[in-house]
């Protein structure tokens, strides 16, 4: 699970993050959303053990990120919004490269890998290198990536820019199993549906601030729009 | 010619707009910083060749032919140079650079791109050529006390010049473009460029330039005189260019106005030519290289199997970073430039005039050992300053897997070091033991080089790897150039003055124990003590150097935003 204390994070005088409080149990799909600038990506940033917050504390499965960052982010599979990666490897040398980082070992590795490679229609692809692949190829390889060491933890921002419809679909699935089996999902996205679709909750940041959080019935409920859709709530509560 | 000058413009904005960005703190003092080495640089150059010219100019007849014979090899490196430095950036700058989808989705036509692309191209390609010779040229004015003419004749020279060599270089990658397999266009011309690069300059050195000033070298005089009036080619631009220099120092105006007007003459016709090419093949050729990019060679790059030893996040990041290294074919040139260079240097000891030495040969041959130390640790840097100064920057935009890893950033640092500092302490034991052979020197002054060199190199190494760390630029397209920064230039500075502190410190004390050893004499209790405190000094050095510089760059990795 994923417990956020006091978070806040200030450049020079832009307060990016301003005191977010925030639980996600574990198995639950948590979907995080608010305008341009709002502050999502340095919240999964922070989250993701890549940015050290000004004061607060993030917690992973209660590990301390501060105090224990390595042990923190070995729980952790993080998906970045841009897949920059390392362009001259292959694609199999890449998930070899995360899978000893993470600590997989060899036997398991090499089922894993075949296995996210398959899911990912990777596997055609596998021994070319990365800088020969399509944006949507390598948003692929990043999720393949991030799920071959089975972590407890997914940070994504944006998972679904640069997919085509079928790998969306498979992805959104794809997630909903994972939290079935008790993974907690951390997922930033401007895509209203996808995330009224498949998040159990949902979060809107506005100017740094944590304005709203619950079901897509509580957002409702607290925007006064019973009968509206989550776009028209996001923009009633954003433009308040 | 409107939508050629809007084209440039985002470049002209971008120039302007350096200074007024956010980031740019501290730029004052950087471009201070940044001036004055120039500024000296500069001075140095103008010293040394104010320094040659009055010498050939003290030589009674043969000193005016030694000052244009001179004068000749360097147009004709000049020129090289200029095409050799044009065939890169035109080839980036037409064919590869990220903003070709949106220029060439405007409606404009694409010969007028190429126009915008072409100047860019030659102003890039050409101006630090420019700034580096011109202090070459001025001395020659002043020591031949040319007029005012000289020197407009000699901007316009130049200016010609860079414009001719960019031109041909515009023309030979349009073609070549259309002919080559376009996934592996740049590979290919990195290739070309860097072997015929490779030619000239051993062909540059072995010609030994430096037998010119030694009359003795030639059997005969009339032979000597032959070689130095032998005629340069008079089809290449660089003999335009040095006739029409050459007429302006014996006051022939209008002869040297012919000869310039010649060089311009060519350079109009060949944009002309240009410009017709690129009507007909540039398009073409682009959409020939907007293709997904293909490995130049398929081979199993070294390094999983002798890594099993190693701890797995270990293996991980060190198996990353050879097989990119080796991947990426810039890194093989740089390889080759390495390898030329360590042939000239070692080469340039077995050439050296010993015998001729007004000195002791046993002294002299010891006391140059001993500066070598510090030039094989110059070299180092250098070295280091191309490879392991911009490791952490050659992560590029992944450095995000890097921070979300669950591996320290201390860790990851030490494993760059490590990568790095086997095979430069290779190189440079190399270069010491073998330029050391060349010199005949004593045993002592051998094992000494050895050891010194074995305890100096850790510290060079981590001061790359820890300033790259802490001035690094995940953004730059190549990020070998992340050392021409304020950062690279700050570790240069650095270590310049690490390895001029132990060779300062150490030479007092290794005279007298070299001296000692020589006159079988015993030292005394003074001289003792202030030998093994020099010594003493020199390992506090090493140790701070290898310590500190990793700290400092771990420490600014960690505040790093992304």
């Amino acid at each position: 699970m994923i417990e956020l204390k006091d978070l806040t994070k200030t450049y020079r005088n832009l307060v990016a993050v301003d005191n977010l409080n925030l639980i996600v149990p574990k198995g639950e799909i948590f979907g995080f959303i608010g305008p341009n600038g709002a502050g999502k990506t340095t919240t999964i940033n922070m989250i993701g053990g890549i940015l050290a917050p000004t004061s607060g504390t993030v917690m992973i499965c209660g590990i301390n990120m501060e105090a224990f960052p390595e042990k923190a982010k070995g729980k952790i599979g993080f998906i970045p919004e841009r897949p920059y990666l390392y362009e001259k490897l292959t694609g199999m040398e890449f998930l070899k490269f995360i899978a000893d980082l993470y600590g997989v070992g060899e036997d398991v590795f090499l089922k894993k890998s075949q296995e996210k490679l398959d899911m990912f229609s990777l596997s055609d692809w596998s021994d070319d290198l990365i800088e020969s692949y399509s944006h949507g190829m390598k948003q692929r390889l990043v999720m393949a990536a991030a799920l071959v060491h089975d972590p407890e933890v997914i940070i994504v921002d944006e998972p679904m820019v640069g997919l085509d419809p079928l790998a969306i679909k498979m992805v959104k699935n794809l997630f909903r199993s994972l939290a079935k089996q008790g993974a907690t999902i951390f997922m930033s996205t401007h895509t209203l549906k996808v995330a009224e679709d498949i998040c159990d909750r949902i979060g809107i940041i506005h100017k740094g601030s944590l304005i709203a959080s619950g079901t897509p019935e509580d957002l409702k409920r607290d925007a006064n729009e019973i009968d509206a859709d989550l776009e028209q709530v996001f923009i009633r509560l954003t433009l308040e | 010619m409107k939508d050629v000058i809007t084209l440039l413009t985002p470049r002209i904005l971008s120039f302007k707009g350096t200074g007024f960005s956010k980031d740019n703190r501290g730029g004052l003092f950087k471009r201070l910083l940044f001036g004055t080495m120039g500024l000296i640089f500069l001075g140095g150059i103008i010293a040394v060749s104010l320094r040659v010219l009055t010498y050939f100019k003290e030589i009674a007849e043969l000193g005016d032919i030694l000052a244009l014979k001179l004068l000749s090899m360097v147009l004709l490196t000049f020129f090289f140079l200029l095409v050799f430095s044009s065939i890169l950036t035109s080839l980036s700058k037409l064919y590869l650079s990220r903003d070709l989808s949106l220029v060439h989705s405007m409606p404009v036509p694409s010969y007028k791109v190429f126009i915008a692309r072409w100047i860019e191209s030659t102003v890039d390609s050409s101006w630090m050529v420019i700034i580096y010779t011109l202090p070459v040229f001025i001395s020659y004015g002043l020591v031949y006390q040319a007029g005012p003419f000289f020197y407009f004749n000699m901007v316009m020279t130049l200016l010609s010049l860079s414009i001719i060599a960019s031109g041909i270089s515009s023309v030979l990658i349009m073609t070549a473009v259309n002919f080559l397999p376009a996934s592996r266009i740049r590979s290919i011309f990195i290739f070309i460029g860097l072997c015929f690069f490779l030619v000239l300059f051993f062909a540059f050195r072995f010609l030994r330039p430096e037998r010119l000033v030694d009359p003795e070298a030639f059997a005969t005089a009339l032979v000597y005189l032959k070689t130095l009036k032998t005629p340069a080619p008079p089809y290449l631009p660089s003999t335009w260019a040095f006739d029409s220099i050459r007429a302006f120092f014996v006051g022939n105006v209008s002869e040297g106005m012919f000869h310039v007007a010649l060089s311009w003459s060519f350079a109009g016709a060949l944009v002309f030519m240009a410009i017709i090419i690129a009507e007909a093949l540039y398009f073409k050729g682009l959409s020939k290289t907007r293709t997904a990019k293909a490995r130049l060679f398929h081979f199993k790059a070294p390094g999983s199997f002798f890594l099993k030893f190693l701890s797995r996040p270990v293996r991980a990041f060190a198996v990353k970073e050879i097989k990119t290294f080796f991947r990426d074919q810039t890194q093989w040139s740089q390889l080759f430039l390495i390898a030329a260079l360590i042939v000239i240097y070692i080469y340039n000891f077995n050439v050296l005039p010993l015998e001729k030495a007004p000195i002791k040969t046993v002294y002299f041959q010891n006391l140059l050992s001993f500066l070598n130390m510090g030039l094989a640790g110059f070299v180092l840097t250098a070295v280091t300053a191309r490879f392991a100064y911009p490791a952490v920057s050659a992560e590029k935009e992944a450095f995000w897997l890097v921070k979300s890893a669950p591996i320290p950033l201390k860790n990851y640092l030490w494993i760059k070091f490590m990568i790095y500092y086997f095979p430069l302490l290779m190189l440079t034991e190399i270069l010491i033991v073998a330029t050391n052979i060349l010199l005949q020197v004593a045993p002592f002054m051998m094992g000494l080089s050895i050891i010194n060199i074995f305890f100096m190199v850790p510290g060079v190494v981590s001061m790359g790897i820890g300033l790259g760390a802490a001035y690094p630029d995940f953004k730059s397209e190549n990020p070998a150039q992340t050392v021409t920064s304020f950062g690279g230039l700050f570790f240069m500075m650095v270590c310049a003055g690490y390895i001029g502190a132990v060779i300062i410190i150490e030479a007092g004390p290794v005279y007298h124990l070299f001296m000692s050893g020589i006159k079988e004499t015993d030292l005394s209790v003074f001289e003792w003590i202030w030998i093994i405190g020099s010594f003493a000094i020199v390992f506090l050095i090493y140790i701070f150097a290898i310590v500190l510089p990793m700290r400092f760059g771990e420490r600014k990795l960690i505040e790093l935003l992304i």
